[in-house]
Parts: C-alpha cells; sequence; structure tokens
C-alpha cells in the first residue's frame, strides 16, 4: 500500500477499467447458501447474483437472514452449504480482513469504532500512514480531513470518536469504507440514525460511487429511500430467497406484501377511540445543567406523546434525565400528580416510570442471558419469597409475556443475544410490562425493526395507552410519529422549540420547529 | 403405526442422551480435564492412587477451595479480590491471638475467635467494596491496596510472630476424619461451596450477581442499584476469607502475619480453571471447586512423580492455560449441541 | 568443620540393617525423574524440605545434599523439595505431607516457621518418619505441645551476627556509628541475627544510628540503604543480616561514591560477595558452611534410624570470613 494518496486514484482508476473491460458477469453470485445457528435457520438455499455497479437492494423482516447474510460475505462466518463466488473466484473469507482485502467491504449496524481513538486514527487504522513506524500525523490528519469533508462531516480530524453523537460515528464509518475503495460495499442500515439532511449527503456520496462503477448492497428498513440508491431488489422472508427483480415498477405495498407475505398498512393504528384523562406524568423547569433552558411539559394517561428533533438536540438526553439515568441540574418530576423525587432509575422505577433505551444491546438487555431471565430482572421481588426464586413463577409469567407479544423464540430459555432487533425489542417492551409501569418512555422503540414488527409494536401502543397509561414515544421517524402521537414535543438544540397537536400535524413545521434553534444560532 | 412410534422413540432417547451430554458438559466442565489428571498421575505417580493421599489432598485443597468461592462472586460481576491472601493472615492472627487468651475458656474462646475471623474478613471486604462504588475506582487497584493494608495490619496485630497454643478441641475438630473419608476441614469446604452455589443458582442476590457481571448498566437502568451488590460481593469475598483463615487455623494450627502469601493468585487461577469468564456474568461455583481440585492435584501429583521443583511451575502454569483453552472448545461444542 | 569421611564409613552397616527391615515391609517404589523405576535394593528413602531456592544460601545447601546423596547413592535415595516463596509455610506443610504419604524414612526440614512446622512435623514423627531439623530450631514450646523432642542441628545465628559485628566493631572503633538492615521480622533466624548484632553493638560501644528490615532483598536493602545515606550523613558502618542485602547495600555505597570508606558485614558468604571482601568494599561475612548442613542433616538422619538419639543443640560450625580467608 502506497501513503501517498495522488497515486491511489489513478491506480484505482485503471483497475476500474480493466474491471469494465472484463466480461459482465455477476460481480457476487450466491448458489443454494444455507446457515443455521442455535434454534434457528437463519438462510436456507439461497441463490442471487448481484450485477457489477449496480445499486442492489436486500429486503426483508428482522430475523429474514439479512444480517447473516451480510455477515458471510463480511467473513465473520462460513454458510454451512451452497456456495459464493466474488468477481468470478469462489469466494470463503477465513476472516473480516480477508473479505476487505478481497474488496468487500461491509458497514455493520453496529457501530465498530475504536471510541478512545481519535477520528483520523480511526478513519486510516487499516493504514496508518508512517515512516519507519512511526506515525506520520500530519499526513494522517490531513487525509482524514479529505475524507471528513467528502461526507459532510464538519469536526475536526483529531476529535475522539467517543465524544461523537451515533449519527456522525455512522458518517465516520462510511467514511471509512471510502478511505479503502472497494469493489462491493455493504451498507447495513445506514439512515437507521440519520437525519434527513445526513441522509441527503449519503446518497449523494453512493452515486458518486456508482460513477465510479462500485457495487452497493443496500439493507434499509425505510422503504421510502431504497428507490433513491437501487436498481434491483432482493427480498428474503423467514430465511429464504423470495424475489430477485429491478425496483422499478415495484411499489412499496408490493414490497412490504413480499417481505411479510401478508398485506400489512400502518393505517388506522392511531387509536380515535381513546381519550386521554388526567396527568400520568408532568415534567416542569426541567434543567439538564445549570444554563440550559427550562423545559416544561405533561403526559396524560392514554396518550401518546411524541419527541421529535434531531439527533443530539437533548430528547434522549431529557428522557434520560426524567427517568434519572443522567444527573439533572433542577425540575420537578410528578408521576400521577405526585411529585417524585428521582435520583437515580431506581427511585423512577418505583414511581412507575419505564425508559425503554435507544441501545437495547448495551443499555436495555443482558444479552447472555435468556429471555425468561430479560423480562423478569425488572421485578423479581415478585417471584420470590424470602430471596428465593421460585422459577415455576417465572417461567410462568415470562411465557405470558412472549405469548403475548408474539416474541418468535423455541423457549423462553433462549439467550436474546441470538434474537434479531425486532425480537430483542419486544423483550425490553416485555421486562416494562412485567413490571407494570404506567408511564413508558420509548427512545427509538422501532429503530433497526422491520415493517412487520414495528406495526405489531405501534398497535401495542396503543392498547398500552387504551388502558390508561401515558406514553413518551422519543424518535428520528417523523412519519412514524405523526401515525401514532395525540401529541409531538419538538426539541431544536436543548429547547423545547414547541408542540404541535395531532390536528395540525404537518412535516414541514415539524421540521422547522427542529431547525428552528439552530438558525438562530448561526444568525447570531 | 408401529414405525411412527419407533422413530419417536428413538429421537426420544436421542434427546435424552444429547440433554445428558449437555447437562454434563456444562455442569462438570473442566471435571474432565480433572478426571484425566487425576486418571494419569493414578497410573504415573508412584503413591498417589491411595487412600492416605487422597485424604491429604482434600485436606490441602480447602483452604483455596474457601477462597475461591468468595471470589467467584467478585469475578462473576466482573471484579477481582487481590486482597484475599493477606486479609486471610489478618484474620489469622486475630483468630489466633482470641483463642491463646488463657483467661477464656475454649468453648468461649473458639465460636468468639470464629465470629471475630469472620467479622474481620467481611469489614475488609465491605470496605474494598465501598471505596470500589463510592468513588467508582477498579476494584483492582482498591484491593491491591487493601492486600497491602491487611498484611501491615496483620504484622500489627501479631507483632510479626507466629502465633501458637491453640485450644486442644480446636486442634482436635481440625484433625478430625469423618467416616474415615471426611476430613473436617474439607468438609467446611464443601459445605461452603454448597451455599455459594445455593445462593447464585436459587436466590434473587444469585441472579442479581450474574446480571450485573452481564450488563451492569442494564441492571441500572431496570431501576435497581447494583452497587449495593457489588458492595455485597466484596462482602461476602472477605467473608469466605475469614472463613478460610478458620480452616487455615484448623489446619496448621498458627495464626501467621506471612500466612496467605500469593492465595489470591491461586484463588484466581481456580475461578478460572473453574470456567468462570473474567469479564463476568458467566461461570459457576462447582467449576470453581472443581479448578481447585485441579490445582492441588497438580501440584501434588507432581511432587509424587518426583518432578523438578523448578518443572512444576512449568507445568502448572501450562495447564492453567490449556485448561482454559479445554473450556472455549467445550463451550464451541455445547453451542453446537444446543444448536440441534 | 564437620568431617563425613568417617562417620560416612559407619554408615554402610546402618544401611544393610536398614535393608533387611524395608525388605519385610515388601517391596517398594522408588522415584527417578518423572518415571517410575522399579529398584531391586530397598534403601532408605531421604527427603529433604528446603526453604526458597531463590535464596542462594539454600541453593548451596541443597547443591550440597544433592552432591552427598551422589556419593553415597548405594545407601540411600533422595529426593529435595523447595518453595516458590520461602514465607509460604503451608506449601511446606504440603511437601511433608506428601513425603510421609510416599512413606519416606528420612526427613530433612530446614522450616519456613519454627512453630508454624511443629504440627505436621509431630504427625510426621508419629507416622514413623525420622525428623531431622536443621538451619532454624523448631520452636521449644511448641515441639512440647506437640509431644515431640527434636534434635536441632543448625548453627548459632545470633552467634555470627556477633562475630561479624565484632569485627566491624574492631574496625571502627568505639563510637563508631553503625546502622543495621533487618531480615524478615517474623522469620527465627532475622530475630537471631539482630539480636548478635545487638550484642555486637553494645559490646562494642558502637552508636547505632537505625535498625531496620529490608525483607532479606537486594533490591529493598539498595533502597533503604540510599534513604539511610541521605538521612545521616556520618555512617561508618553497616551490619546487613544476609549477603544479598549487603550486595544492595554495596551498590548504593558505590554510587554515592562511598564504597570502602563505609565498611559493611554480611553474612551467609555467598559466592558474590566474595570479590567485595577482596576489593576491600566489604569486611567481612559469616559462613555457616550450608552446603554441609543438609548433608550432616541427612548422615544424622541415617544415625538416628540405626538407633543413636540426639536431643538439644547440635551446633553446627560457623566461620568468619574476612579478605586473609579468601
Amino acid at each position: 500500500m502506497t501513503t501517498d494518496p495522488h497515486e491511489v486514484a489513478p491506480v484505482l482508476e485503471a483497475d476500474a477499467a480493466a474491471r469494465h473491460n472484463q466480461d459482465a458477469g455477476p460481480i457476487l453470485r450466491l448458489q443454494g447458501v444455507g446457515k443455521r445457528f442455535p434454534g434457528v435457520v437463519a438462510l436456507r438455499n439461497v441463490s442471487f447474483d448481484i450485477q457489477r455497479g449496480e445499486g442492489h437492494v436486500l429486503l426483508g423482516e428482522n430475523g429474514a437472514g439479512k444480517s447473516t447474510l451480510i455477515n458471510l460475505l463480511g467473513g465473520l462466518f462460513p454458510p454451512d452449504e451452497g456456495s459464493i463466488w466474488f468477481n468470478g473466484a469462489p469466494y470463503s473469507p477465513a476472516s473480516p480482513l480477508e473479505a476487505f482485502s478481497k474488496g468487500i467491504r461491509v458497514v455493520h449496524q453496529e457501530l465498530n469504532l475504536l471510541s478512545n481513538l481519535t477520528v483520523a486514527e480511526n478513519l486510516l487504522f487499516e493504514h496508518l500512514p508512517s515512516r519507519r513506524g512511526l506515525v506520520n500525523y500530519r499526513e494522517m490528519n490531513r487525509r482524514a480531513a479529505e475524507l471528513l469533508a467528502e461526507v459532510g462531516l464538519d469536526i475536526s480530524p483529531s476529535t475522539v470518536v467517543s465524544r461523537l453523537g451515533v449519527a456522525q460515528m455512522q458518517l465516520i464509518e462510511i467514511a471509512k469504507a471510502l478511505a479503502h475503495e472497494s469493489k462491493l460495499l455493504v451498507l447495513d442500515e445506514p439512515t437507521a440514525t440519520l437525519t434527513s439532511k445526513e441522509v441527503d449527503r449519503l446518497f449523494e456520496i453512493l452515486h458518486r460511487l456508482k460513477e465510479r462503477k462500485v457495487t452497493t448492497l443496500y439493507i434499509s428498513h425505510r422503504l421510502q429511500e431504497i428507490y433513491e440508491v437501487g436498481d434491483r431488489v432482493t427480498v428474503l422472508r423467514d430465511g429464504q430467497h423470495v424475489t430477485t427483480e429491478p425496483l422499478k415498477g415495484l411499489a412499496i405495498p408490493d414490497i412490504v406484501r413480499l417481505m411479510v407475505g401478508r398485506t400489512v398498512t400502518d393505517q388506522g393504528v392511531f387509536r380515535e377511540d381513546i381519550k386521554p384523562t388526567g396527568e400520568a406524568l408532568a415534567v416542569e423547569g426541567l434543567r439538564l445543567t445549570e444554563t440550559s433552558p427550562p423545559i416544561d411539559f405533561s403526559v396524560r394517561n392514554g396518550e401518546i406523546v411524541g419527541i421529535a428533533g434531531l439527533v443530539g438536540s437533548g430528547r434522549t438526553e431529557a428522557v434520560r434525565a426524567i427517568f434519572g439515568a443522567d444527573p439533572k441540574a433542577s425540575g420537578t418530576i410528578r408521576v400521577n400528580g405526585r411529585p417524585v423525587a428521582i435520583a437515580s432509575p431506581k427511585e423512577a422505577v418505583a414511581a412507575g416510570i419505564c425508559l425503554m433505551t435507544e441501545d437495547r444491546k448495551q443499555q436495555g438487555l443482558l444479552l447472555e442471558m435468556s429471555c425468561a431471565e430479560n423480562i423478569t430482572i425488572t421485578d423479581l421481588k415478585r417471584l420470590s419469597r424470602k430471596g428465593l426464586l421460585d422459577r415455576a413463577m417465572e417461567n410462568a409469567a415470562s411465557e405470558r409475556l412472549v405469548a403475548g407479544l408474539r416474541v418468535k423464540t423455541p423457549t423462553i430459555f433462549q439467550k436474546v443475544g441470538t434474537f434479531s432487533g425486532g425480537n430483542q425489542q419486544k423483550v425490553v417492551i416485555a421486562k416494562w410490562l412485567y413490571r407494570g409501569s404506567s408511564v413508558l418512555i420509548c427512545d427509538e422503540p422501532t429503530r433497526g425493526i422491520d415493517v412487520g414488527a414495528k406495526v405489531e409494536i405501534y398497535e401495542l401502543m396503543g392498547q398500552l395507552a387504551a388502558e390508561g397509561k401515558g406514553i413518551l414515544v422519543v424518535s428520528s421517524d417523523l412519519p412514524e410519529l405523526m401515525s401514532i402521537c395525540h401529541r409531538i414535543l419538538v426539541f431544536s438544540n436543548g429547547r423545547l422549540a414547541g408542540e404541535v397537536p395531532r390536528a395540525e400535524f404537518d412535516q414541514n413545521r415539524i421540521l422547522s420547529l427542529a431547525y428552528e434553534e439552530y438558525g438562530r444560532v448561526r444568525g447570531n | 403405526m408401529s414405525e411412527g412410534t419407533e422413530s419417536a422413540g428413538e429421537r426420544k432417547t436421542a434427546t435424552v442422551w444429547d440433554n445428558f451430554l449437555r447437562i454434563s458438559m456444562r455442569e462438570a466442565g473442566v471435571a474432565i480435564a480433572l478426571v484425566i489428571i487425576v486418571l494419569f498421575f493414578s497410573a504415573t505417580a508412584p503413591y498417589f492412587a491411595t487412600p492416605e493421599n487422597f485424604l491429604k489432598i482434600f485436606v490441602q485443597i480447602a483452604i483455596n477451595t474457601v477462597l475461591a468461592a468468595g471470589m467467584t462472586f467478585v469475578i462473576l460481576t466482573g471484579g477481582i479480590d487481590l486482597s484475599v491472601g493477606s486479609v486471610l493472615a489478618l484474620c489469622t492472627v486475630v483468630g489466633a491471638t482470641i483463642m491463646v487468651r488463657e483467661d477464656l475458656s475454649p468453648w468461649m474462646s473458639i465460636p468468639l475467635a470464629l465470629l471475630a475471623c469472620m467479622a474481620t474478613g467481611a469489614a475488609c471486604g465491605a470496605i474494598n467494596g465501598w471505596v470500589c462504588e463510592k468513588w467508582k475506582l477498579p476494584s483492582f487497584i482498591v484491593t491491591l491496596g487493601m492486600l497491602n493494608v491487611a498484611s501491615g495490619l496483620a504484622r500489627v496485630v501479631s507483632d510479626n510472630s507466629t502465633i501458637t497454643g491453640l485450644p486442644q478441641p480446636f486442634v482436635d475438630f481440625g484433625n478430625q476424619i469423618y467416616f474415615g473419608v471426611l476430613p473436617s476441614i474439607f468438609l467446611i469446604a464443601i459445605i461452603v461451596i454448597l451455599i455459594g452455589w445455593f445462593i447464585l443458582r436459587f436466590t434473587v442476590f444469585g441472579r442479581f450477581v450474574f446480571a450485573i457481571g452481564t450488563n451492569e448498566e442494564a441492571v441500572r437502568l431496570s431501576g435497581h442499584n447494583p452497587r449495593i451488590f457489588k458492595i455485597a460481593v466484596f462482602t461476602i469475598s472477605g467473608l469466605t476469607a475469614g472463613i478460610a483463615a478458620m480452616v487455615f487455623l484448623l489446619r496448621l494450627n498458627v495464626g501467621s502475619p506471612i500466612a496467605g502469601i500469593g492465595y489470591e493468585l491461586n484463588a484466581i487461577a481456580a475461578v478460572i480453571i473453574g470456567g468462570t469468564s473474567l469479564s463476568g456474568g458467566k461461570g459457576s461455583i462447582i467449576g470453581t471447586l472443581v479448578g481447585a481440585c485441579i490445582l492441588q492435584v497438580l501440584a501434588t501429583g507432581l511432587q509424587l512423580l518426583g518432578a523438578e521443583d523448578n518443572v512444576k511451575p512449568i507445568v502448572i502454569g501450562t495447564v492453567i492455560v490449556l485448561a482454559v483453552v479445554l473450556d472455549t472448545y467445550r463451550n464451541r461444542y455445547l453451542r453446537k449441541l444446543e444448536a440441534r | 568443620m564437620t568431617s563425613f569421611s568417617s562417620d560416612g564409613r559407619s554408615l554402610s552397616g546402618v544401611s544393610r540393617r536398614r535393608l533387611l527391615l524395608a525388605g519385610a515391609a515388601g517391596s517398594l517404589v522408588l522415584v527417578s525423574g518423572v518415571t517410575p523405576v522399579f529398584a531391586e535394593a530397598k534403601k532408605p528413602k531421604v527427603g529433604l524440605v528446603m526453604k526458597s531456592l531463590a535464596n542462594e544460601f539454600f541453593k548451596q545447601m541443597q547443591a550440597g545434599a544433592e552432591k552427598y546423596a551422589a556419593e553415597n547413592a548405594d545407601k540411600f535415595d533422595f529426593k529435595a523439595v523447595g518453595m516458590k516463596d520461602e514465607r509460604d509455610f503451608a506449601a511446606q506443610v504440603d511437601a511433608v505431607e506428601n513425603f510421609v504419604t510416599q512413606k519416606y524414612d528420612i526427613i530433612v526440614v530446614a522450616p519456613a516457621d519454627s512453630k508454624a512446622m511443629v504440627t505436621p512435623l509431630a504427625k510426621a514423627v508419629k507416622a514413623g518418619v525420622a525428623v531431622i531439623n536443621i538451619d532454624v530450631e523448631l520452636d521449644q514450646e511448641a515441639k512440647k505441645k506437640a509431644g515431640i523432642d527434636l534434635a536441632f542441628f543448625g548453627p548459632d545465628n545470633r552467634e555470627g551476627a556477633l562475630l561479624a559485628g565484632t569485627a566491624l566493631a574492631k574496625d571502627l572503633g568505639e563510637g563508631g556509628k553503625v546502622v543495621i538492615l533487618e531480615g524478615n521480622p517474623e522469620a527465627d533466624n532475622a530475630q537471631q541475627r539482630k539480636k548478635g548484632f545487638d550484642d555486637a553493638v553494645a559490646a562494642g560501644k558502637l552508636q547505632l544510628l537505625d535498625s531496620k528490615t529490608a525483607h532479606w532483598e537486594t533490591e529493598e536493602a539498595n533502597t533503604l540503604m540510599t534513604n539511610f545515606l541521605t538521612k545521616y550523613n556520618d555512617i561508618q558502618g553497616v551490619m546487613a543480616a544476609n549477603d544479598s542485602m549487603a550486595l544492595g547495600v554495596v551498590k548504593a555505597l558505590d554510587s554515592a561514591g562511598l564504597s570502602g570508606k563505609i565498611k559493611v558485614v554480611g553474612f551467609d558468604n555467598i559466592p558474590a560477595v566474595q570479590p567485595l571482601i577482596k576489593d576491600g568494599k566489604m569486611l567481612a561475612t559469616v559462613e555457616q558452611y550450608g552446603a554441609q548442613m543438609a548433608a550432616m542433616g541427612i548422615e544424622y538422619g541415617l544415625r538416628q534410624m540405626a538407633g543413636e538419639t540426639f536431643t538439644g543443640w547440635v551446633k553446627t560450625d560457623i566461620k568468619l570470613i574476612t579478605a586473609a580467608d579468601l
């Protein structure tokens, strides 16, 4: 690998030209690929091709086998049966590094950044510019700055990654893929955490890559956006290949039908019949820091209130402070009319508040423990006598919730780490239902969850609201909020910028509120 | 019809066999390694396969087993306790000082010493846990500090001398062998292990120990205070150091400020060989018992075999690592079994 | 110095008698290396339980015993066991128990702790093993309590320290200012040597500036001496309770440009200090014939098996070593 970036481009161009001259056979071919995991068949006899230079979209519900397929390509594990051909040769990488050196770059949904290192170090980690073993920091930062400019990130290359937001980290992952031009770029839900502006920027980058004849395999749950990047689409369902066909001519409802095997709409998930009463949660004068603006709002019983705003606008920070997960500077919180002192999640849970965190894996679940153990962790007192666990009671309670929420698992003793995103989220909901909280705060409850499961979760929220619970939903997916909420609170740069009732729901109005404070800051 | 029932029957036996394999692999785990080592020494080392030798090994593993039982709790939550060896030393001198007092009858002084040992150990452990949690410090550092503090205290209490002259009933109890196969001090170790197993398996507290080791933040955000539990596991570790000190007194009949040097590493080794993950959340206390057995069987077996002093640590070190390597294969096989 | 040649001859008779005894007991399995070898002759088995082999003195002791065993390979079988850490007396207890299991006839032991080792050794005695106590004497009272009466074969540490201290006192003259580096405070020989040094200070009318432990360690002694030099600018002499510490002291003096000016005495006469004594960087050390001590222990063990009884303290030789002796 040469250390001079000016030499890289011509080489790659020549390479691209050579590739263009090759026969136009598929860049990737899967034949009868199968993969089994404990308790599940993840992939069964999957065969399809990806053509050179195309934008290929891979769709499927959670648990359909998309992640497994990506991990096969990324060299995390080999298939149990079938074969994969890449660029005309059999492809069986023994490690992610080998996959990468053969020209397949996977940008995973879970970010794989080294959080204690700087942005520049992360971007160029595989090939740090160096001289005699010493890192050339000047050169490294210069090249990192170029890459950052390309993905439109306005941060210093020497920023430590742990200080960045999730969206920024996602863009860095993409910039990292750009740093080492790959023949096949696999993007696993790249837009899940991005704001629409950032999404636009990403698509711009993808278009540019396409001009350079880089093939992309694109996975997303946001069906609206796949038309921007895709030429053809492959749909998986229950580990099996359903179809591979041109995207043109396929409407969203068609795709959804292919994915779920039945017709689903997210129309009518809003429960008109619920009439909110009383006050479930009230927040008065909440300040995250001494100097931040105060936040006041309330949620009634039976009401679903949305919180919109850009990533980093303070919405997650606010709900975490309400729950006591992070300290707050001041503010009063009332639950069902009674003021409660919340210094830690313990008091919040005791008062009847629960928080389903944004990051299920790191903060919500005990991945190495069983489904049942995850559900009952919120209230072990209930199934114990004198400190001894009553396992029969635990299993019965878990079985009931697993059946009620339709969690797909062979047994309640399965480790939740092996579950798909949607099933994991259901376990998170189950654990709070088990606790019987009266105020539910959900931070990005449907992130990384497929269409079918999303609707199930919306219906569940409606049902819980109908039972008189107060529900607060934080989401980046504005259409989602608009379809399920009574009201939407809009955060902008740490301030509660406004509140929009259902009758006045309007995407433009909400977005302009969300950007309000940023405009003002720049204006000053 | 008959074909159907037959195949169902076959499937049933297959599942029973699978279940047996799964349970034995999961629960027995490194016990397989222990059996191999015991068989090896029985075949090669003279006097190894004798009742006297096994009785002696039972006695020899007792101290480390008790220490490692408490250590298992700490490691399961993702912590480490480096202070157990010198806390043991402190407890032996405290216990011995009480027992040698002329003004107390043995029937007063022995229970009093037992209580004092356990209280001293538990107090040291509680301080470890409290300091860790109060200032959010890594347990490695805090318990390293306690290692030195307790060692110094032991020297102060004992005035740098070995304390002898424990009451005769106490000494006699230490030499007791029940039914010809069960030395009293081994019995104590087994009781400690059983209590630990019961707590980890059947109590709410045990569930929290595993949960905190798996994901402390998730436990906190589920509305609990992990700190209390973490302080508790260090207290347990200190308590078992106190009990181990009593075992030490029963076995060697002396309290000494230089007792227990390096014991913390033996205890940690027993826990890790027993299949408990250093990062927490996974493991078993029965495994810890097996780990302690492996260490002592190796040490004794090698000596009986006539191995050079300098060769012994090389073999023991290699086996520690091998046992853990074997464990990763066992886990892989277990996962495959579960996939069926 | 003890001479072994004359006593050694008388051993053959002992061995023959032992042969008969062992023959009656049935065949014995002997151990050599890692493979068991079935020996045709039934010789008594002798086990040596040592302290830390990282310590030069015990290394010499073991080497001496092994040499003696090799020379008398026809008379007895021999196995030595050492500890990783000389303070880990529980490991020593294990070693004693293992020798008993293996039905050893003689156990020669240098106890890591004078009190703690009494109980397990008493058990060995009751199992019919001839136990020989060398190097550090087992605690009298503890022995009495355990109901055993073992003789002690070893040097007088207090006397040895007095020899070294007196040599220093003579060199410095009355009023000489000295510091003492002690061994492990809980170790019996450290306590004895400290007493011997104190005796020398009193007898020679020296002025004792300070006395601290450096736990027998070279590196710790180096640091301690450096600190002493900072604290007191008029030190004239140093008494180190073993030679490992004396090495650290000499290095500290070298660094301060004071070697030869401040006089140092040590204990043990390990090979590493001999050139220092020749060069005048050290004044004297004490030889306690470690190499012979274990061999002598074995010999006494064989004699005890043959019917002789020993009681009390059988003192082994000590000798002051100065440049004149090298």
